[in-house]
């Protein structure tokens, strides 16, 4: 076999940093007001940082991005769209366990 | 370009003379049921956007006053003889849409950009898109050599991904940027690419490790041997130890699948001892010997 070093693939979640509350709203394409709002709410929690520089984990813009799409198209408010990616998450879960 | 016509009354499933009320109910509903953050059907997505133009179209009275128009007179020409298409029939109509056939890659159809103009569709403020999940299906050396693929999504859209090397079975691997596209600006999603093993006629998969059959002949079981074994990089030695039954695993390390701690699994090769089928007079003549010969009492019920 050959001695040949190839770059090694790792679970994408292991590999990302966690981000800053500004690149987490750049990344869902919103503002940090609105991006607060579901903090406030409770759809991503802080995953580290302080409390005036709180981080986030790498997949939160994807997240609250989700929520957002929800929230416009289906005419939910806040908690509504928080409440429906919650529900959603523990299908799946469901669906991976049954 | 061609642009077809769109039956919104059709999209949202409602009578042409559907009252306001009415619309934002089916609306409602639709939405509902194909929003592709709900819905993981393949046309989902595509039916959540017909389904918000048309109701973009007949919740407002202007537009739908226009479309109910054109869509008179379309039908007359539909039913005249010699028919044409919806492009040639728009050109000579007078309805102050759109002038120029520039049509961007908005929310909505170049049917509705023809008709209402490209600025019509309602801005909602950038947004990010969705992410995407796609299979990639491996075989074990290209899971361990990594490479490219082409992969089609369920949109139809084709990718063209690279994939690392030693990667593993239900690994999930991102592409930034290849998911969904965003709205009015917003970034676009993420693809996810998570990895199936497709099954290999030569091994058995046993977590991160490979078990192969090795056929050996009684006397290489007996005296012992070293014999050709395949690995995922080719055939490779096995010694065989003297004195190895049916059964007994010979352990090639490091010769299995990527593991998670960045080393790799073993290989197994599993002894089957393999007779003649139709012994040559010789062979039979020497068995016999041996069986005479011998005191071996491989069921040990011999006290």
């Amino acid at each position: 076999m050959s001695g040949r070093r190839t770059p090694r693939a790792r679970d994408a979640a292991a590999v990302e940093q966690p981000i800053e509350l500004g690149v987490l709203a750049r990344q869902a394409g919103l503002r940090i007001t609105l991006v607060r709002q579901y903090v406030a709410f409770g759809l991503v929690e802080p995953c580290g940082g302080t409390s005036r520089a709180p981080l986030f984990e790498a997949g939160s813009a994807a997240r609250v991005a989700k929520a957002e799409r929800l929230r416009r198209d289906l005419g939910l408010n806040y908690a509504g769209a928080v409440l429906v990616c919650e529900l959603l998450d523990r299908i799946r879960e469901l669906e991976r366990n049954g | 370009m061609a642009v077809d016509y769109k039956d919104y009354y059709e999209a949202l499933g409602v009578a042409r003379g559907a009252s306001q009320d009415e619309i934002r109910r089916a609306y409602r509903r639709l939405a509902r049921e194909y929003h592709p953050d709900l819905n993981s059907d393949a046309d989902a997505e595509e039916r959540f956007k017909e389904v918000g133009e048309a109701y973009e179209v007949l919740s407002d009275p202007d537009k739908r006053e226009r479309y109910d128009r054109l869509g008179a007179q379309w039908q007359a020409r539909q039913d005249a003889p010699g028919g044409g298409d919806f492009e040639d029939f728009f050109a000579r109509q007078d309805f102050g849409g759109a002038t120029t056939a520039e049509f961007g890659d908005g929310a909505f159809s170049d049917f509705f950009e023809r008709v209402f103009g490209a600025g019509a569709a309602p801005a909602s403020g950038p947004l990010r898109g969705r992410d995407r999940e796609a299979l990639l299906e491996l075989s074990l050396e290209d899971a361990l050599a990594g490479g490219r693929r082409r992969l089609t999504l369920d949109d139809g859209r084709s990718v063209d991904v690279n994939f690392p090397a030693e990667v593993r079975e239900g690994q999930r691997i991102r592409l930034a940027g290849q998911g969904a596209p965003g709205r009015d600006g917003g970034p676009p999603g993420d693809l996810y690419l998570l990895v199936r093993l497709k099954p290999d006629p030569r091994f058995r998969r046993q977590g991160d490790d490979l078990v192969v059959d090795v056929r050996v002949a009684p006397w290489e079981a007996a005296l012992g041997a070293t014999v050709p074994v395949s690995t995922l990089g080719g055939d490779a030695q096995v010694r065989v130890p003297a004195g190895s039954s049916s059964g007994r695993r010979l352990r090639l390390r490091g010769r299995g699948l990527p593991r998670r701690d960045g080393q790799r699994g073993d290989l197994y090769a599993v002894v089957q001892i393999t007779v003649p089928k139709q012994p040559s007079d010789e062979e039979r003549e020497l068995f016999e010997k041996l069986a005479a010969a011998s005191s071996f009492d491989p069921r040990g019920t011999r006290r």
